[in-house]
């Protein structure tokens, strides 16, 4: 479809639009959970992923960083298959998961525990029936030892004795550690976090920081966190990839991108006004 | 000129078409999903059940007597007057209330009351992400939240297309009344001319508009993007769609009913 696009700059644009998009990839030393290889996605004339190459390590806290409205979310949507690409493949151990059929689909997914902006709790059901439901749905263990796991998962995120309250009674940080826990109870090995800090205080911002890195470092496996906040990376992040324009600029291990010569990295990483991003 | 002009409309037909076609799936979808099992949805099948049952009953009872009373009512027996044939109103209310006015009135208080709250509800669930939270949990949305209105929504608007019936010939009768008309006549004349098909044909009718309205407003709930705003957007457009289809479907039908069933055009 691109190429019926009515061209709006002059040629060469596409050089001069992806300039600082190196696409470097720096190792990482471990082998890769989730792979995007060459993916496009459009919605309508809106081109979202324009051939973006992106792998996320395994044992690690990777960060997706990248300016609102590039297309991170849709990136998570891709890897859970919420979304399927117009082309190119997205690999999550190995399988690739646009071609799975429903039913392995349905296996696949027990493996991702998912923390949406907002915590997506499902407002019809309290705090405690919504931890439980991944285990009352995927597994067939009993009551009681469903009851311990969401105690255990509820303690674990600053919940314990608030699960009867409904979802709208609560303030957007609780909102977001249900669904934290929610998306920790089935033991998954990749944990998808959409913008977990947006709409938070600071200082709330850095205790959920401190609370992925404190269950990261228990439970290990790959967890993926979206963000545009620059201090929640310096906190958390073990691996970096910054996303602009629906493509990798540069992703590698934190330091070495936090050393990066590349001018947007360093304009987006120390949060300046000055460099390649502007308003748009 | 004429080329940015068709540029414009080019997408917005486009969007009309595939929206249309989305729409088409999804009903395919529903009732594909809604035959194999398991059958997770019959408790919010009863919940939605209930809850169209507790909004519609009594704006129905309100539209349905009053409109029936207003327009076949006083309306055509003022007609009838001129040709001294008000004895006939019992009669003509089995085309009017029956075959017509009964179907379009329940379907569109289905729309605008029980259509509406589904959109509003599926579409704050759509933007607050909870849609997708339930897919990627492995609860297909399609089966455990729009079958079950789906299914709801037809039952619901059959049911009360009969409810509708009774109250627009209560309508009638308060007509004939006000006119100083004996009741005999129109009873007479009304089941003269009803027949089986007339009222198999009203409620079959009347389900298919609610399958419409269920699924437009569906459709519009699941799809909505772009927060508060969105869902306002989703419900209104909910509305008007659906009221294109009933239009629509109702042209489509009452056509095919006449043609295949030529016996009820004979007025007797
Ligand atoms: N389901 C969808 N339908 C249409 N457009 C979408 C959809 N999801 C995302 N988009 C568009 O894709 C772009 C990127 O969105 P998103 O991934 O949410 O950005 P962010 O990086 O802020 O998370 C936006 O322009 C958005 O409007
Ligand atoms: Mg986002």
């Amino acid at each position: 479809m691109a190429v019926h696009e009515p061209q709006r700059s002059s040629p060469g644009s596409e050089e001069q639009e992806f300039e600082f998009h190196t696409g470097e990839i720096r190792a990482s030393g471990e082998p890769d959970a989730i792979e995007f290889v060459d993916v496009h996605k459009s919605f309508g004339r809106n081109h979202v992923l324009r051939g973006l190459n992106m792998s996320l390590p395994e044992n690690k806290i990777s960060m997706i960083l990248g300016p609102s409205g590039t297309g991170k979310s849709v990136c998570i949507k891709h890897i859970v298959g919420l979304l399927y690409p117009d082309s190119g493949d997205v690999i999550v151990h190995g399988e690739s998961i646009p071609s799975l059929r429903d039913a392995e689909l349905f296996e696949t997914r027990k493996k991702f525990g998912v923390l949406f902006q907002d915590g997506a709790l499902f407002g019809s059901m309290n705090l405690w029936d919504n931890v439980a439901f991944p285990l009352r749905q995927h597994t067939e263990k009993g009551e009681d030892e469903i009851g311990e796991i969401v105690n255990r998962r509820m303690r674990e995120v600053g919940l314990g004795g608030e699960g009867a309250k409904m979802p709208n009674e609560l303030s957007g940080g609780m909102r977001k550690r249900a669904g934290f826990a929610r998306s920790l109870v089935l033991d998954p090995e990749i944990v998808l976090f959409d913008e977990p800090d947006s709409g938070l205080d600071p200082v709330r911002t850095a205790l959920l920081c401190e609370l992925i890195k404190e269950i990261h470092a228990e439970n290990g496996g790959c967890y993926v966190v979206i963000t545009h906040d620059i201090m929640s990376a310096r906190r958390v992040a073990e691996h970096i990839s910054v996303l602009w324009k629906g493509k990798i600029v540069e992703s590698g291990p934190a330091e070495e991108l936090f050393a990066s010569e590349n001018p947007f990295v360093r304009q987006f990483l120390s949060g300046e006004s000055a460099g390649p991003l502007g308003m748009e | 000129m004429v080329r940015s002009v068709a540029e414009r409309a080019f997408p917005s037909i486009r969007h009309v078409l595939e929206e249309f076609g989305d729409m088409m799936i999804l009903t395919g979808k529903t009732i594909w999903s809604a035959l194999r099992p398991p059958y997770p949805y019959g408790g919010e099948f009863v919940s939605q059940f209930l809850f169209a049952l507790r909004l519609v009953w009594f704006p129905l009872l309100v539209s349905t007597v009053a409109i029936n009373y207003g327009a076949p009512g006083l309306q055509a027996g003022d007609f009838l007057t001129l040709f001294g044939a008000l004895d006939r109103l019992g009669g003509f209310f089995v085309l009017a209330a029956i075959r017509e006015i009964g179907p379009l009135i329940t379907s569109i208080v289905v729309a605008g009351v029980a259509g509406t709250a589904i959109t509003a509800d599926l579409g704050a669930r759509k933007v607050r992400e909870e849609l997708d939270a339930l897919q990627v949990l492995g609860v297909d949305p399609v089966k455990n939240l729009v079958v079950p209105r789906f299914l709801a929504l037809m039952v619901v608007t059959g049911l009360f297309d009969i409810y509708a019936l009774l109250f627009g010939i209560f309508g009638g009768i308060l007509a004939a009344l006000s006119f100083g008309q004996p009741l005999g006549p129109f009873w007479g004349t009304l089941f003269a001319n009803a027949s089986v098909t007339d009222l198999w044909g009203s409620v079959l009718k009347t389900t298919i508009f609610g399958a419409i309205v269920a699924i437009v407003c569906c459709y519009k709930g699941m799809s909505a993007s772009g927060g508060a705003e969105g869902v306002g957007r989703a419900v209104n457009e909910a509305v008007v769609i659906s009221f294109l289809g009933i239009g629509a479907f109702n042209y489509v039908f009452t056509q095919t009913l006449l043609a295949t069933h030529p016996n009820i055009l004979v007025i007797k």
